[in-house]
């Protein structure tokens, strides 16, 4: 084990760079995924992705993960009365960079690279030792790191996206002996007629199955089959695709769908050295299949949890003698039957997990009890965080008290508000931790919260 | 946007079918208008269950790498899509 940090963030730190103190320069490139996946063959893609407006903001989650001697790229600057809110509970803010312009369909690393201003401040950076931590490492940070002399906290991007493969993840997790959902592994059009002809007698069993992309974003990139008509028809399309493209390859897994008791995610840090540093295990709260929060500490068995550390020390030293350090979250579950399959995927990138560390330490007594979750809004204009301050008033987190909501990204509210003066509603999204003494105590400031930020706030 | 054209209305009460089924939810009030992603919250998940739903229901084969996020808008542009792919 790494010998112990003052902080996750100084952990990373000294992992990653060899100094506990070495400055980072934090980019929240969200959905690296479809980087990645790129130059792969995944299910038929389909359409463009509607919310893309509002994932390339979650680029602020970063300013609470950095410390005081920290740097942050965001697409555009945060509403000044949230970062007052914040200065006011004690949080020790970064220094926060902008990009020189903002396309909302565009990511943060994208908009960085478009910006002569911004890259000549990183050069500065990079001139004071600086790193550069992205959300996930893709040739466009890659691209970062080249035009601004900026070192690079994480590996070269063929090992990092091997890594994040989840054939890669169901191969390790059949080398090392950890127990996983019956699959099959797919990397040409007749393996996947052959898997799927055998993954259909699973289904007429009476088992349901998913086919994921090997490189799709978490909960995304997925069709779940409980028809093996379905299965036929994925296999068709497949292959017409092949035919027309001459390309036969694919970049896939089919799995049988496991009797889930609870979703879980854990988090270790591999240093350069190969030392694996278990950070912790939390229970993930999703909606049919897509991620929507963290429920802190995870109610799980003490073997359960002694299961996770064992697989988390046995996967770090493989992705350490695979070439990876970095911090890796590991997306698992518990069954129905008390089972623990610990390995569903594995993500060598940050997790929404990772951002909340900084505010656990800092706000979480040994007592509290947390969830971390998103309020979906649908919002008819732009929302100024003052007037949510006022609106959710004695709901937000007060330190003296140790309760109530700490909003952590207020850039994804007004998101995807458009530019003209269409009058239909859009969707924004409200994420925070959640903090209180009790169980019931909790419930009910959820309750609440969800009952005020269904009334739109006020406009701009 | 908006379709102004009139779709053939087997296309479109094929689309509400397969949209119930991918979504799990019975659908009223849909009209040609209606938005896909913003009023129906459907993701990008579940647009090839949709087109698969719609494969079954209109005897048909549907190219997905034909599909443009405009087709996508509303059930009127979807529908302009699987009329011409007929």
């Amino acid at each position: 084990m790494s010998p112990p940090h003052p902080t996750f963030l100084t952990g990373v730190k000294a992992a990653c760079t060899g100094d506990p103190g070495t400055p980072f320069v934090l980019l929240g490139n969200f959905e690296v995924e479809d980087e990645w996946a790129r130059d792969e063959v995944g299910l038929p893609t389909v359409g463009g992705r509607a919310s893309a407006a509002i994932v390339n903001r979650m680029d602020e989650f970063t300013v609470l993960l950095a410390g005081p001697d920290d740097h942050v790229v965001l697409k555009s600057a945060p509403d000044p009365d949230y970062l007052h809110w914040l200065a006011g509970l004690g949080v020790d803010l970064p220094r926060i960079l902008v990009t020189d312009s903002h396309d909302p369909a565009a990511t943060v690393s994208v908009d960085a690279l478009r910006s002569p201003r911004l890259l000549a401040a990183l050069g500065d950076l990079a001139a004071r030792g600086a790193y550069l931590l992205p959300h996930g490492m893709s040739t466009l940070e890659e691209q970062l790191c080249a035009l601004t002399g900026l070192a690079p906290a994480l590996p070269p991007v063929p090992v990092v996206k091997a890594v994040n493969s989840k054939i890669y993840s169901r191969r390790v997790a059949a080398d090392l002996g950890l127990p996983q959902a019956t699959g099959w592994e797919c990397e040409t059009v007749e393996e996947f007629a052959a898997a799927a002809a055998q993954a259909a007698r699973s289904v007429a069993a009476g088992r349901r199955v998913g086919v994921k992309d090997a490189y799709g974003v978490s909960g995304k990139g997925i069709v779940v089959v409980d028809d093996p008509r379905r299965l036929d028809q994925l296999v068709r399309m497949v292959t017409r695709r092949a035919e027309r493209t001459g390309d036969p390859r694919v970049a896939l897994v089919i799995e049988e769908w496991a009797d889930k008791a609870l979703d879980l995610n854990y988090h270790f840090t591999v240093g350069r050295d190969g030392a694996v540093r278990f950070d912790f295990v939390k229970e993930a709260l999703t909606e049919n299949g897509v991620h929507k929060g963290h429920r802190i500490p995870a109610r799980i068995s003490a073997a359960h949890a002694g299961q996770i550390m064992a697989a988390a020390d046995r996967l770090g030293a493989r992705l350490a003698a695979d070439g990876f350090h970095g911090v890796v979250g590991v997306d698992a579950i518990t069954t129905t039957d008390g089972g623990l399959l610990p390995v569903l995927e594995i993500n060598a990138r940050n997790n929404m997990s990772t951002y909340q560390t900084t505010l656990q330490e800092r706000f979480m007594g040994a007592d509290t009890i947390a969830t971390a979750r998103q309020y979906d809004l649908t919002l008819t204009g732009p929302v100024r965080f003052a007037d949510l301050r006022d609106q959710l008033g004695e709901l937000l987190f007060d330190p003296a008290r140790g309760s109530g909501l700490l909003v952590n990204n207020f850039a994804t509210v007004n998101a995807a508000a458009p530019d003209t003066d269409d009058p239909r509603p859009y969707a924004g999204r409200l994420y925070g931790l959640l903090m209180a003494a009790s169980e019931q105590e909790l419930a009910d400031l959820d309750r609440a919260i969800v009952a005020t930020v269904k009334k739109e706030p006020a406009h701009v | 946007m908006t379709t102004t054209q009139t779709a053939d209305p087997q296309v479109v009460s094929a689309i509400v079918a397969a949209l119930a089924e991918v979504l799990g939810q019975d659908l009223t009030d849909v009209t040609e208008q209606t938005r896909l992603f913003d009023d129906l919250s459907l993701d990008s998940t579940s647009v090839l269950g949709l087109l698969m739903a719609l494969e079954d229901a209109l005897d048909m084969q549907v190219d997905p790498e034909g599909l443009e996020q405009s087709h996508l808008e509303t059930v009127g542009s979807l529908a302009a899509f699987i009329t011409e792919s007929r």
